[in-house]
């Protein structure tokens, strides 16, 4: 008897088409609600969490001296043979050691962003930021020189990341850039 | 020779005959945009963006792709039957409007001139509509069949199949309506409609809405869209009857399909929900053309809406729900019709 209650309340149910209309409901909520997507490269950027990899960068001492000492164990530890050190020696003060980078290259096609140089690297001078917009129309930029992975990177390592932040979107000869404004952020949604 | 009025009269027919066609031309380009829109928002995207504010320009970028694409006639396809085909398709779509009224008279304030906002008052309207729109299942069966491809065929074919099916259950359910106002003219059915919302024929219980809803099914499953979009069906037939079709004959189907599903919102809102009536009395004047596209945007939205609610039915099930069920309640409520209109 019970089944046949069953079948019954089924049937009802089919009739009156509850599940569709549960399934149109929860489609009509979703067309109401704000989309998910980011406005990105026009007005926001998603900046990843600490922990991403992206392009290298080579940090400085707090007093601007160099932190490399051009051991070269990123080189070796380096799974492709992406980076080139030579060493110099030096004492200007630019290092932190009388022994600093000559070049310190990275070819970035190469790269597998694996982190390995990062860990190998006994005073912490490789890093690899949060910077992922590496797209350019020849391979002029695939390969970073030293000079250029010393500048300061747009999102410091102190940033926590994670959040997606106002962004500027700029056009310019040397390719288009889309610059973050760290102060005004928001949560990711979902 | 005939008189001046004649003349007028004639020449007023070929004016609002090119503006339905001009506006049945333009209404895939918004439909386009909103059905994207629309799936979009539904899948918590955004949609169009990029081309224009909001992707508004982006149908205009689609009809120029679909222009400058390359026309392919597949090498082994029947030439004639494979160009002729979309036409087939798109003709009868245009030609459901000629008996499709919008509206009453209007007075045109200054001329003092009464325009009738319907080409034909047809005394066999439905009749005719329900022929036309059953017509345009032509241009995809041979469609189907022109391509020479496996997957066009079987599109077609099972386009046919459907059309059987369902077409028999929705002129039973519009049989209701036919009974219920005395005519098959649509303008007939409408005005038997007038006053509030209680006259309308979805609220003509029991059965209205059963005639609603075996309608609604079996128009959906005739205009091939999702639940029941098997003949291009992308999961397991390519795109179906329109898989060797490209450029501007792929976009006479895509054309020919979005007007089946005005034709069909319109037919609902005429059929069912009261045309041009209003649903309450209003204390102030409000065209009754408002009301009569408010309606019919409301079931274009519907349809859009379940297509992105639903998932596709399989064959088997389709045709279970043709055979075992719409066509068995249509014929029931075709009887409970009558005995209602006899003994009520």
């Amino acid at each position: 008897m019970a089944e046949d209650k069953g079948s019954i309340l089924e049937l009802i149910k089919k009739v009156l088409f509850t599940d569709f209309v549960k399934g149109l409901t929860i489609t009509l909520g979703y067309n109401v609600s704000r989309s998910i997507t980011h406005k990105y490269p026009d007005e926001e950027k998603w900046v990843p969490y600490r922990r991403f990899r992206g392009v290298h960068t080579l940090n400085r001492t707090e007093d601007g001296r160099e932190l490399c000492v051009a051991c070269e164990l990123c080189s070796k530890a380096c799974p492709t043979q992406c980076i080139t050190v030579i060493p110099m020696e030096d004492d200007t003060g630019r290092g932190i050691a009388d022994r600093v980078a000559k070049v310190w290259k990275v070819d970035l096609v190469r790269c597998l962003y694996c982190g390995y140089c990062e860990d190998a690297c006994p005073t912490r001078a490789v890093r690899l930021s949060r910077e992922y917009e590496l797209a350019c129309t020849d391979l002029s930029c695939t390969v970073r020189q030293r000079e250029e992975l010393l500048k300061p990177v747009q999102v410091p390592e102190s940033f926590e990341g994670g959040v997606v932040a106002k962004s500027e979107f700029l056009r310019s000869k040397r390719g288009i850039k889309v610059k973050v404004d760290l102060s005004s952020t928001r949560k990711r949604p979902l | 020779m005939p008189d001046t009025s004649t003349i007028l009269e004639f020449i007023l027919i070929i004016v609002k005959a090119g503006a339905i066609a001009m506006v049945l031309f333009g209404l895939p380009l918004p439909l386009t945009w909103l059905e994207r829109k629309i799936a979009g928002h539904i899948q918590v995207r955004l949609g169009p963006w990029r081309v224009g504010p909001h992707g508004l320009l982006q149908p205009f970028a689609d009809m120029i792709k679909l222009l400058m694409k390359e026309d392919i006639i597949p090498y082994k396809a029947d030439k004639f039957l494979f160009v002729i085909a979309p036409l087939l398709a798109m003709v009868p779509a245009f030609a459901v409007f000629a008996a499709i009224p919008f509206g009453e008279k209007v007075l045109i304030p200054g001329l003092d001139y009464e325009l009738t906002l319907y080409l034909s008052d047809m005394n066999v309207g439905i009749l005719y509509i329900l022929a036309m729109s059953g017509l345009g299942i032509y241009g995809i069966i041979l469609g189907g069949w022109a391509s020479n491809s496996k997957y066009s065929l079987l599109g077609g074919l099972r386009s046919s199949a459907q059309m059987i099916s369902y077409e028999i259950a929705v002129s039973f359910a519009v049989i209701g309506v036919v009974m219920l106002s005395n005519s098959l003219s649509l303008l007939d059915i409408v005005r038997a409609q007038g006053g509030n919302l209680l006259h309308w024929n979805f609220l003509y219980l029991p059965v209205g809405p059963v005639w609603f809803f075996i309608f609604i099914i079996g128009s959906t499953a005739e205009i091939n869209r999702i639940p029941f979009d098997l003949p291009e069906d992308e999961g397991t037939l390519a795109a179906g009857f329109h898989t060797e079709y490209s450029g501007m004959k792929f976009a006479f189907f895509m054309l020919a399909e979005y007007i089946a599903m005005v034709t069909v919102s319109v037919l609902a809102v005429i059929l069912f929900f009261g045309g041009w009536n209003a649903p309450f009395s209003i204390p102030f004047p409000i065209p009754p053309i408002f009301w009569f596209v408010g309606k019919v945007a409301f079931f274009i939205y519907l349809f859009m809406w379940v297509r992105f609610t639903l998932p596709r039915y399989r064959y088997d099930q389709l045709m279970n729900i043709g055979w075992k069920i719409l066509l068995p309640l249509s014929l029931v409520t075709v009887l409970v019709t009558g005995l209602m209109r006899l003994y009520l």
